[in-house]
């Protein structure tokens, strides 16, 4: 009997899985043929509800943006292209009557393809080198590129950033390639003004870049960087990835020089330059559930370590608080050691919901801040919501941030 | 605001990217007669022989409803030695995926995010990822990562519901890193045309079905610009790949690194 149910079922695997072919077929049939075709824009509009619970019972904060993010590349003519690219942030804190607007002039550049193997680019320019995903110690441009935080979220901390004015040359070859920037000083002080071009915040000092790479071997495509400018010696950076095997990627962001400490630049004590060095390395495991998770070791040789973190959070206040600008400034670690985790989750049980988190721990200090996000998305609008918490000891890197924990809504339109 | 650079977005984007690289599997000439040459003649009738560029439209169905449609611009080019297809993917639709790039070059896979200017490599279980574990048939070389053997001649109906006489071919791996232990393909014994094919796990799961049709004259050749893939799961679970726009283009080796992605715009 129990043969012959066997067999009645194997005969009729084959007709159900026909029947489901054919279903398939059919729905195919009615795909209508359209075909989209590439724009030069991309816009979206983004609104944004966040409630703050302030640390030692101080109440909550309100705070609500409207972003407007303009991206615009254009292929003038063969050989040119011309890339524009700006964010307008409106910030209402509390009430409606304490509103300010922040732009911010990511990319404004002209490109010049010279030859196939040779590129020239003029203009303001947001660039970006760096293996690390919690921090980017190679990431050199990024110093005071930020005009305001709007996401602590790092990937948009890189994405929502003032370019540097600079020229840019790029040499290709087959399997690799040489950059080299020049990027002048054109203004002394940074400016509050809401649409200022802020060239102060980005372009204070003459800095240089080269950065070069080859792909060795299949798998190994190193980058070496050699940074510099007026007032400072060289720093070397390199980038490394490689893959472990199918599910892991491995990489190493290292950046090293003769450099004075961020207190010293921060306190603008006496120079106390030496060889320092600032790393970040990690791995990005993907499980065959679909959940990407990256772990990361930063090291930052000139940030304090416990004793000088120690020495500086109980002595004057206002000296702590000039370093902590400072570091955030420059987007340094303020400690010597930290770890970053990471996961991301796409369609996360359901079609569409993408799940996101990360975490900071300070080694030193053992303060944390953890980040989730839930993101649902149709094809013009995302709805997400955000939930963040600082938690440490007073004065610890994320125990002294005032919020102890936000919540944030967000609405997004894509044009 | 939003996280651009996101490796779940890569994630999903890799699937897909992967998902359009299925039109452009390289035809690896073999000269071994039999299996092998069927095989490598249903390669070259997917795969143009030159540089090309064309439009992949991706339309996926959940439950008989239209849930997500992807368009991706794809430039590629065969290297000459190893014969793998290396290919520049960038992304047209949906609005917030838009400009984002992908590069394959055998198993370097390089996503770029042109609002975070970040180059991340990807491992090859991020394109494996989801519904459209039909992506990581890319790195199926087919006729050079398989072994192929005739195990029938029979008629079977194709895409289009009419009957074709084929080759029925067993391919098994012939390489550790290829994603299907083994897949049957379904090859017109008339036009080499492939017809069907399924894929299947280790352990012999059908992982998924796909029809290859609507048979038109592209750059010289008669070739599939859709491809109507099945879920071996869930046989409600279905995208339609569009192939269009398909034209000879001039790839140098150059642009073929992660340094060019910044660089990267399709005419």
């Amino acid at each position: 009997m129990r043969a012959w149910l066997m067999m009645a079922l194997l005969a009729a695997a084959p007709a159900r899985a026909a029947d489901d072919d054919a279903a398939a077929l059919s729905l195919a049939d009615t795909t209508p043929a359209s075909t989209q075709q590439a724009s030069d824009w991309r816009v979206f509009l983004e609104g944004a509800w966040a409630e703050s619970a302030l640390r030692d019972g101080a109440g909550t904060e309100h705070d609500e943006h409207l972003f407007l993010d303009v991206h615009y590349d254009k292929t003038l003519a063969p050989a040119w292209r011309a890339v524009f690219a700006d964010l307008v942030d409106s910030h209402w804190q509390d009430s409606i009557s304490h509103q300010n607007a922040v732009n911010t002039v990511i990319d404004a550049y002209l490109s010049w393809q010279a030859r196939p193997d040779a590129i020239a680019d003029v203009g303001r320019i947001n660039t970006r080198y760096g293996a690390g995903v919690g921090y980017n110690p190679t990431d050199y441009f990024r110093v005071n590129a930020i005009r305001s935080i709007i996401s602590i979220d790092p990937a948009s901390l890189r994405e929502n950033r003032l370019g540097s004015v600079m020229v840019r040359g790029q040499a290709l070859w087959t399997a690799g390639s040489l950059t080299a920037i020049y990027s002048p000083k054109l203004a002394d002080q940074p400016s509050d003004s809401a649409f200022s071009p802020d060239f102060g915040a980005t372009n204070f000092r003459d800095r240089w870049l080269l950065a070069a790479s080859h792909q060795i071997a299949a798998n190994f495509n190193p980058q070496l960087l050699v940074f510099g400018g007026a007032n400072a010696s060289p720093q070397i950076g390199l980038n490394l990835t490689t893959l472990v095997n199918d599910a892991t990627v491995a990489y190493v962001e290292y950046s090293g020089g003769r450099t004075q400490s961020l207190l010293s630049q921060a306190l603008l004590l006496p120079p106390d330059t030496a060889f320092r060095s600032q790393v970040a390395a990690g791995f990005t495991y993907t499980t065959a559930s679909n959940v990407s998770l990256t772990l990361e070791y930063e090291y930052n040789g000139a940030g304090l370590n416990q004793e000088g973190w120690n020495a500086l959070r109980s002595g004057p206040p206002a000296a702590y608080a000039q370093y902590r600008a400072y570091a955030a400034d420059v987007q340094d670690p303020p400690t010597t050691r930290r770890l970053f985790a990471n996961a991301r989750w796409q369609d996360a049980g359901l079609n569409h919901l993408d799940l996101s988190a990360f975490a900071y721990y300070d080694v030193v200090d053992a303060s944390r801040q953890f980040w989730i996000e839930a993101r649902y998305h149709w094809t013009h609008v995302d709805v997400a919501v955000q939930w963040q918490l600082n938690s440490g000891a007073p004065g610890s890197e994320y125990g002294a941030l005032p919020a102890l924990h936000t919540w944030q809504a967000l609405l997004t339109y894509y044009f | 605001m939003r996280r651009g650079d996101g490796g779940g977005a890569a994630v999903k984007l890799a699937r897909l990217a992967a998902c359009a690289l299925w039109a452009v599997l390289p035809a690896v000439a073999c000269a071994a007669p039999g299996a092998q040459a069927i095989l490598a003649a249903s390669d070259a009738i997917r795969n143009p022989d030159r540089p090309f560029g064309l439009t992949v439209t991706l339309i996926e169905y959940r439950d008989g409803r239209q849930t997500d449609t992807t368009t991706l611009g794809v430039y590629s080019k065969a290297d000459a030695n190893s014969g793998q297809f290396r290919s520049l993917i960038r992304f047209v639709a949906p609005p917030r995926d838009a400009d984002k790039l992908m590069l394959k070059n055998g198993n370097d896979l390089w996503f770029y995010d042109p609002s975070s200017k970040a180059s991340i490599r990807l491992s090859p279980q991020q394109r494996l990822l989801g519904q459209a574990a039909n992506g990581d048939v890319v790195t199926v070389n087919l006729a050079k990562d398989y072994k192929a053997e005739l195990a029938a001649e029979e008629d079977v109906q194709d895409g289009e519901r009419q009957n074709r006489h084929c080759y029925k071919l067993d391919l098994s791996a012939a390489s550790p890193d290829v994603t299907y232990d083994r897949i049957e393909m379904w090859i017109d014994t008339a036009s080499s045309r492939p017809v069907k094919a399924r894929f299947y796990t280790e352990s012999g799961r059908l992982l998924k079905s796909a029809y290859y049709r609507h048979y038109q004259a592209q750059l010289g050749v008669e070739r599939p610009t859709e491809t109507v893939i099945i879920d071996g799961l869930d046989p409600n679970w279905v995208t339609v790949m569009r192939y269009s726009d398909y034209s000879w283009r001039d790839v140098p080796e150059i642009w073929l690194q992660r340094d060019y992605l910044p660089r990267f715009k399709p005419e």
